[in-house]
């Protein structure tokens, strides 16, 4: 029994290591992860070879990039010992907004975990704040969309966008919560008493966990995979006949940030699409402000609003809204003056 | 003496949530064979008295009587097996 688990332990670590050693070697080899296809390549093919190509070029590129998130996530999702957040955000002072920028990221991959804990922190009255915080910057910043976004969009839009996602979450959720519904709404949950449950979390050997983080990453893939082979389909062929015209008017330039920063938020995609949309129109000429904009657009999509509104009522998301597409005009604004991205 | 058994979900249930309860169902079970009683019940995390009893957890969630055993994954039924038999 003991040879067996140590076993199964070994192997496990063994993959683990080695897609992690892989991905680090391709980061210092400079090697390309994304497609490399150009428009004109894909216009020289038959129309209905299009999409193939192009996932078989991002396949070729992709596949480890995507292997590693998935397992990075699910060790994080696996060892990360689940108490520690609710048992800091709930504190409810500026170590709140601390944790939930830092932690939501690896905590929330899998975003039906992501609005049952907003909801938690709202009515355990740790206010509204910190909470809103940790909706805006989960989806934003999460390690998955981190991961493809540094490889996709490479580290300066990355970082910029990791960097004014969480800047502009703590803002956001700060604002909101001095706003008179903000107060109103907080009032309301203010006298509860702060419950929290007993809790003593049943301990599992080793390589059951790091099965576990690997089954999870599984999951991961699974839920996403297919969408995002969808996504790439679409992007595929607005790479190839998207008009490049269009692009260069609208995406340039201050108003491009504007028009990016609309953009980027209604038009729902799953963050893993969006990434690579934004990478083909940056192909097409779209400016590296505007996709910084483009990118910041996540929080207030449509699907994670109307989840948010059954929690804190309509008035909460259209403030919180407006405030995050103000932030992802600034974002790119500021980004394009500091590195003449224009 | 029954054992509460309470699993923590979204409602709708989502995927993992479902497989949660599937897998606590399993192993009740077996046990109930044995002649444990043990009652097995969903809660909604969204649900106010849930929030009131737990407050903020990571879904799926699995309490047995009142404590919070596992929190933010999937056991198999093996794991709440032997979490149950503890109890004994």
């Amino acid at each position: 029994m003991e040879t067996r688990r140590l076993a199964r332990t070994a192997v496990m670590l063994g993959f683990i290591l080695a897609v992690v050693g892989l991905m680090a070697w391709s980061i210092i080899a400079k090697l390309t992860i994304t497609p490399q296809a150009t428009a004109e390549d894909l216009r020289a093919l038959p129309l209905w070879l299009i999409p193939f190509h192009y996932l078989w070029d991002y396949a070729q590129h992709g596949w480890l990039c995507l292997g590693f998130a998935f397992i990075v996530s699910g060790l994080f999702q696996e060892f990360i010992p689940p108490d520690v957040m609710i048992r800091y955000m709930g504190s409810g002072d500026w170590r709140a907004y601390v944790f939930a920028t830092v932690l939501a990221p690896v905590f929330c991959v899998c975003s039906c975990t992501m609005v049952p804990i907003f909801a938690g922190l709202v009515y355990a009255g740790s206010g509204i704040g910190p909470a809103l915080t940790f909706l805006l910057v989960a989806p934003a910043n999460n390690l998955l969309a981190d991961i493809i976004t540094v490889q996709v969009m490479g580290w300066p839009i990355a970082l910029a966008d990791m960097v004014a996602g969480a800047v502009s979450a703590i803002a956001i959720g700060y604002l909101v919560s001095k706003t008179r519904h903000g107060r109103e709404f907080e009032e309301r949950f203010k006298g509860r008493k702060q419950t929290s449950a007993s809790i003593d979390l049943v301990e599992e050997p080793l390589d059951d966990r790091l099965w576990n983080a690997l089954k999870f990453g599984g999951f991961l893939a699974k839920q996403i995979i297919p969408s995002f082979v969808l996504g790439l389909v679409l992007v595929s062929y607005f790479q190839a006949y998207f008009p490049e015209d269009l692009v260069r008017t609208w995406l340039t330039g201050p108003t491009g940030v504007v028009v990016a920063a609309l953009l980027g938020g209604p038009l729902y995609t799953p963050t893993l699409i969006e990434v690579v949309l934004g990478k083909a129109l940056m192909d097409l000429g779209m400016t590296p402000a505007a996709t910084v904009a483009w990118l910041m657009g996540q929080p207030y999509d449509i699907p994670n609003s109307l989840s948010a509104s059954k929690v804190v009522g309509w008035r909460i998301v259209i403030t919180y809204g407006v405030l995050a597409f103000v932030s992802a005009v600034l974002s790119g604004l500021i980004y394009g003056a500091v590195t003449g991205g224009f | 003496m029954t054992l509460k058994l309470e699993v923590i979900g979204v409602e709708p249930a989502c995927k993992r949530c479902k497989e949660a309860k599937e897998n606590a169902l399993k192993a009740v079970e077996k046990l109930r064979a044995e002649g444990v009683k043990v009652e097995v019940v969903k809660l909604d995390v969204m649900a106010k008295e849930t929030m009131d009893r737990f407050g903020v957890v990571r879904t799926p969630a699995v309490a047995l009587n009142g404590v919070v055993k596992i929190m933010g994954k999937v056991p198999d039924p093996g794991v709440i097996e032997r979490m149950i038999r503890k109890e004994l």
